[in-house]
């Protein structure tokens, strides 16, 4: 509904140009309004107290996805400063070792060498054989 | 025809065919690199081989590159280009199901068997279907399109309403951006970078990739690995077997994936679409569609195949191509001085046709290939998802950033990918928001160029008269009937279930 709201009120008034967007947000809209009703009777009414209640292991997980997504956030923060190749180096690095449960040596050794591996291929089939211009370090100029 | 044949066996054009073929595996498999990209990188090196050779090295990237795609769909839920998107929906419930390397061998025949009948049609049948191709116009691609997006009813089997609302983000997604009408910035609230509109394969990269990242994530502490996998003697013979046992469901999804090859613009992802959309309503059993049916692969493996010999045929025929590998293609032929068209035809028919048995050749290398590296590529899924999830992820930025070179893309990804990452938590599949996002572009051009023809005439003239319109307009009908009908007999049949385990709730006969 939100984005069907959105939508619409970034919409013009110009059939043609805006007939095409404008019908998928009214249907965005009016599908919005049907399953928030629906929402409202069926999970709020009758199963309000399942809402609420969070097991152990939903909690462990919500925190592994939000320590993942906030490495992924500072990684694509990061990516233009410090440029591409030792940005991705640093996030498989830190992502491999941090969704390591078992921290033993062999296992953070792993984690380490498969970043390694994997930045050092992409490097040989994106940069020397497919040219992709990847983001260069800004923040240290002359670093690629 | 045979000369062209004598040509295409020849050691020369077979070992450049194969190397294609080997180029285009590398290609489709990694997300984000499509086969025009391939085909385009790949026009420099056949400069200094001949004509003949070059561009069957080309057709053998172009073909392959439209199989190895559907790996990482059936492997990691991320379809390698839009055209893999319908194989993933039944591709990787075989994966979880410990059946992967069965879906990649199901994948690589059927991509073979589509090859080979689009290269049929290139051969045998090129003037008469592009007389019937012509015929399309943009009232017509417009009905195609809406009869495209009747495949929601297939997907969204939980909840239709869920399914629409997502195919109706998809299709704002798609019109993000310039209008196609009278170029009018939409929804870029401000930012350039979105002027350009939101990029088809960054986009499918984070409403598919993504949310399985982040699942993977969620899901760390519960399993190790994707799926269970055990190596299978004798697995690639079975399922050849298992794909050949439905001879209708193979011949409806060649003949739907070459047709809509040959329309100019259509391409392999409304082929796919279409051929899955069929599968699912001629199936006799439709709920086991999108939990691992292995017809599910093959309908949009073999349309998605058919496509690309069929794409050539307005090239050849037309000097218009059918795709963007195809337009690739073509320009290749052009910078060596030949005009594909029906000059070319009449001036150079042995490279015509030895282009021909090229395709159909490299669909036979690309399962003799596949198949053998099967076991190997399988194997994927044994990479423990604590180094997975962030291969995945690595793999996503950079296929999303090298499909413009433009860092924007990257962000939009991750943002689409979060959102449906918290929007499937609520029910809502990706799926039909990928279709959106494929058949916004198909569907909205066709709506406004209609309504201008419209202008001249009038909106019932245009859209509803002709037996086309009428055809397609007869099918979208039937498909949502069928979708509400089927909707209705599975509630009924699930109601009956539950009745007859606790007989204590089913209505007293006197009631």
């Amino acid at each position: 509904m939100a984005v069907g709201g959105i939508a619409t009120y970034a919409s013009g008034d110009d059939v043609k140009n805006w007939m095409f967007p404008l019908l998928a947000a009214y249907v965005m809209l009016s599908i919005g309004a049907m399953l928030i009703a629906r929402f409202l009777y069926v999970e709020i009414i009758k199963s309000a107290p399942d809402l609420l209640r969070m097991s152990e292991s939903d909690r462990v997980a919500a925190k592994d996805v939000t320590v993942f997504a906030a490495i992924i956030l500072v990684y694509i923060v990061v990516m233009t400063g410090i440029g591409f190749w030792i940005s991705s180096f640093l996030m498989l690095c830190l992502t491999s070792v941090y969704l390591t449960l078992d921290k033993s040596r062999r296992n953070i050794m792993l984690a380490l060498v498969v970043p390694i591996g994997a930045c050092i291929a992409a490097y040989i089939i994106f940069l020397q054989v497919f040219y992709v211009p990847f983001p260069k370090a800004a923040w240290i100029p002359g670093l690629d | 025809m045979i000369e062209g044949l004598q040509l295409a066996l020849s050691f020369e054009y077979l070992i450049w065919l194969t190397i294609g073929v080997l180029l285009g595996l590398v290609v489709g498999t990694l997300p984000g690199l499509t086969a025009t990209m391939g085909t385009a990188l790949l026009v420099p090196f056949t400069f200094g081989l001949e004509t003949g050779p070059g561009i069957a090295m080309l057709g053998g990237l172009y073909v392959c590159a439209m199989f190895s795609d559907a790996i990482p769909a059936v492997l990691v839920n991320t379809p390698g280009t839009p055209g893999a998107m319908a194989t993933a929906f039944d591709g990787h419930p075989m994966t979880l199901q410990g059946r992967g390397q069965e879906a990649i061998v199901a994948s690589c025949f059927s991509s073979a068997l589509g090859t080979i009948f689009g290269a049929g049609v290139y051969l045998l049948l090129a003037f008469p279907m592009i007389a019937i191709a012509l015929k399309f116009g943009p009232s017509q691609f417009f009905w195609l399109g809406v009869f495209a997006l009747t495949i929601i009813g297939s997907l969204a089997s939980d909840s239709m309403l869920k399914g629409l609302a997502g195919g109706a983000i998809g299709l704002l997604i798609s019109a993000v951006g310039i209008s196609h009408a009278n170029e009018v910035a939409r929804f870029t609230f401000g930012v350039p970078e979105l002027r350009g509109g939101v990029s088809l394969v960054a986009g499918l990269i984070g409403i598919f990739a993504i949310p399985q990242v982040l699942s993977m994530v969620a899901e760390l502490r519960k399993k190790e690995y994707i799926a269970d996998y055990k190596p299978k003697r004798g697995i690639t013979l079975i399922t050849v077997g298992r794909v050949l046992m439905h001879p209708v469901h193979v011949v409806r999804s060649a003949v739907i994936g070459s047709f809509i090859g040959i329309l100019p613009g259509a391409g392999s992802p409304i082929a796919a679409l279409v051929s899955y959309n069929e599968a699912v309503r001629w199936s006799k059993d439709k709920s086991k569609y999108g939990k691992g049916d292995l017809r599910g692969v093959t309908a949009s493996e073999i349309a998605n195949n058919a496509a690309a010999p069929s794409a050539m045929v307005p090239l050849v025929t037309l000097g218009v191509p059918g795709s963007s590998p195809a337009a690739v293609i073509g320009g290749a032929l052009m910078l060596r001085g030949l005009t594909p068209g029906p000059e070319l035809f009449q001036t150079d028919q042995s490279l015509v046709f030895s282009f021909g048995w090229s395709l159909l050749l490299a669909g036979i290398v690309t399962f003799i290939l596949g198949s053998l590296f099967a076991p190997l590529l399988v194997r994927i899924i044994r990479i423990p998802l604590r180094l997975l999830a962030p291969l995945i992820l690595f793999l996503a930025v950079i296929g999303s950033y090298a499909i413009r070179n433009n860092i924007f893309d990257v962000y939009i990804m991750l943002g689409l990918g979060v959102f449906v990452f918290l929007i499937r938590r609520l029910g809502f599949h990706p799926g039909p928001i990928g279709l959106g996002l494929i058949l916004g572009p198909i569907i909205e051009p066709a709506l406004v160029q209609s309504l201008y023809i419209s202008d001249a005439t009038s909106i019932f003239k245009t859209f509803f008269t002709g037996g086309l319109n009428l055809t397609l307009i007869a099918l979208i009908i039937i498909s949502i009937i069928l979708v509400i009908w089927t909707q209705r007999k599975d509630k009924a049949k699930e109601k009956s279930v539950e009745a007859a385990r606790d007989p204590a709730s089913a209505p007293s006969p006197g009631e």
